[in-house]
């Protein structure tokens, strides 16, 4: 689903954010990237999203090349993803349900699916009675799960999370990353960008840990902490 | 783009023209200005234009046929002059009037013609035409039609006229294209001014798979609405004073005595305004807001 080889990512002034990067997901895998603020972990995701481009090495996110895309081939690719904030992103000026229907919308699905897929996704996240809601009367983890709701309302193939849980309280956060983990049971792969130990440690899936631009851990089942397995 | 989209794009272009209603009033205010002193002045040109017109039809353009032609060859002629759609009218000179004429230049010298008769002289033309500035052609047409002696016309005044008309039009074509380019730019950092605040939406939009013109299009519809109620608000204010003052000064005039000056009746060219105005008014609106959210798609 992702594979980056030999990835390099220089900024225009000068910052080298990540140095060397080879990087596998397969298809249907669940990583947590983890590392301290500062350590690179966004930009990977924005190389997924194909907000950033790669300065040396090659990247591919399902099957396309990222380095060779086209800029009106962009929107397209996007489709196939979906992508939550730590700060949700949210249109104020939508309800609940128009902010997941507008994901549908600009892809100019049919009227009829977006009936259809609207009540399914908001149905998943467990927000069916607040979909005539506005983003501002809702609590941050209710307003994170509409954020994952418009994700996946396009049921795409791979999940992107830059610190989902980092507005959240820890309860909240649990209840999201289990959320996550359910959208990940039904296939879709999915990759989350945090520091939030506490969910990454109950979780014990792969841990990819950056630190100064650089994998230096990638390891299956693993800790926020290398040695947390020992604790 | 299908039905069911463009249906979008304009509820979206209507429900931010509403949110943003500030903005929308200040853009409209600054289209509508730009297109009154444009109006201003197309009517100051249209009415100049349209004054040297009655002034340059006044000169006739004559033509001469072949002495040797009698007044039956003439009209053979005639027809052939009739047939060309830019001349008006076409008066005949035959022969005797033409003389009459002459005897009547001569009436102090009546010994210096009184051995001739009409037949030295020719049948003539006066033609009155449509449009003067096709002077040229015509005269070069008439040049060529069979017994056709001479043709001529007051040369000079012909070409002041159209020397007047050239820059006239080549003024109105420039002051139109600054104040456009004015009106644009005043309207694109206009809009501009709120685009911080829909920053937010457009990068929402951007991470969900919007194409750019998705993005766009609502922007567009929003300007040409700014441009199109501009245009009717410029029109209206346009009508309404000029139509005031042209009563007023056509009444007077008429007091005065002079009759050859006029202001045109608006009826005649509040179609040409409306048009003018509409178009001018959703094309700086649409490329207002088109050049105001440019910068934000590149990124």
């Amino acid at each position: 689903m992702v594979e980056f080889k030999g990835v390099t990512k220089k900024y225009a002034n000068g910052t080298i954010a990540l140095r060397d990067i080879n990087l596998t997901v397969n298809e249907g895998g669940f990583v947590f990237v983890v590392g301290p603020s500062g350590s690179g972990k966004s930009t990977l995701i924005k190389l997924m999203l194909r907000e950033e481009v790669a300065s040396e090495g090659t990247t591919f996110v399902d099957g396309n090349d990222l380095l060779a895309m086209e800029k009106d081939e962009i929107p397209y690719f996007r489709r196939k993803l979906g992508v939550v904030f730590q700060d949700f992103r949210l249109l104020p000026k939508k309800t609940v349900y128009e902010n997941v229907a507008f994901a549908l919308e600009i892809t100019e699905s049919l009227p009829k699916e977006v009936r259809r897929k609207v009540p399914m996704a908001l149905g998943l996240v467990g927000l069916s009675r607040k979909a005539n809601s506005y983003p501002n009367q809702l609590s941050g983890g209710e307003q994170q799960r509409v954020s994952l709701a418009r994700a996946i309302v396009n049921d795409p193939v791979l999940l992107l999370a830059d610190e989902p849980t980092g507005n959240l309280d820890p309860e909240t956060s649990w209840e999201i990353i289990k959320l996550l983990e359910s959208i990940n049971l039904k296939g879709t792969t999915v990759i989350v960008a945090t520091h939030d130990n506490s969910v990454v440690d109950r979780m014990q899936k792969r841990v990819i840990e950056i630190g100064s631009g650089r994998i230096i851990r990638d390891q299956q089942k693993g800790f926020y902490n290398n040695d947390s397995s020992n604790s | 783009m299908t039905l069911r989209t463009a249906k979008y794009m304009i509820k979206e272009g209507v429900i931010n023209l509403h949110k943003n209603k500030l903005m929308s009033i200040a853009s409209i205010s600054i289209v509508t200005a730009s297109l009154l002193v444009f109006g201003i002045f197309l009517m100051i040109s249209l009415n100049i234009s349209s004054n040297m017109r009655m002034f340059g039809e006044q000169p006739e353009i004559v033509v001469f046929c072949q002495a040797e032609l009698n007044e039956e060859q003439a009209e053979a002629i005639e027809t052939e002059i009739k047939s060309n759609d830019v001349i008006s009218s076409v008066i005949m000179v035959t022969k005797a009037e033409y003389f009459e004429s002459v005897k009547e230049m001569f009436a102090e010298n009546e010994g210096l013609i009184s051995d001739l008769d009409e037949s030295f002289l020719p049948v003539k033309f006066n033609l009155m035409l449509k449009d003067f500035d096709q002077c040229e052609d015509v005269t070069n047409a008439l040049e060529e039609i069979d017994g056709v002696w001479d043709v001529q016309y007051p040369r000079k005044v012909v070409d002041f006229v159209q020397s007047i008309t050239y820059w006239l039009r080549f003024i109105s074509i420039l002051l139109i294209i600054v104040l456009m380019v004015i009106a644009i730019f005043i309207m694109e950092n206009t809009i501009k001014l709120t685009m911080n605040a829909r920053k937010e939406e457009i990068d929402i939009m951007k991470y969900i798979g919007a194409t750019d013109w998705f993005i766009r299009w609502p922007f567009i519809v929003e300007g040409i609405i700014i441009g199109f109620i501009s245009a009717v608000i410029a029109f209206l204010l346009v009508a309404y004073g000029y139509s005031t003052i042209e009563h007023r000064f056509n009444e007077d005039i008429i007091h005065i005595g002079v009759e050859f000056v006029r202001l045109t009746k608006i009826d005649d060219i509040s179609f040409l305004l409306v048009l003018l105005f509409l178009m001018m008014g959703t094309l700086v609106g649409s490329l207002g807001s088109y050049l105001s959210i440019r910068k934000y798609l590149e990124a």
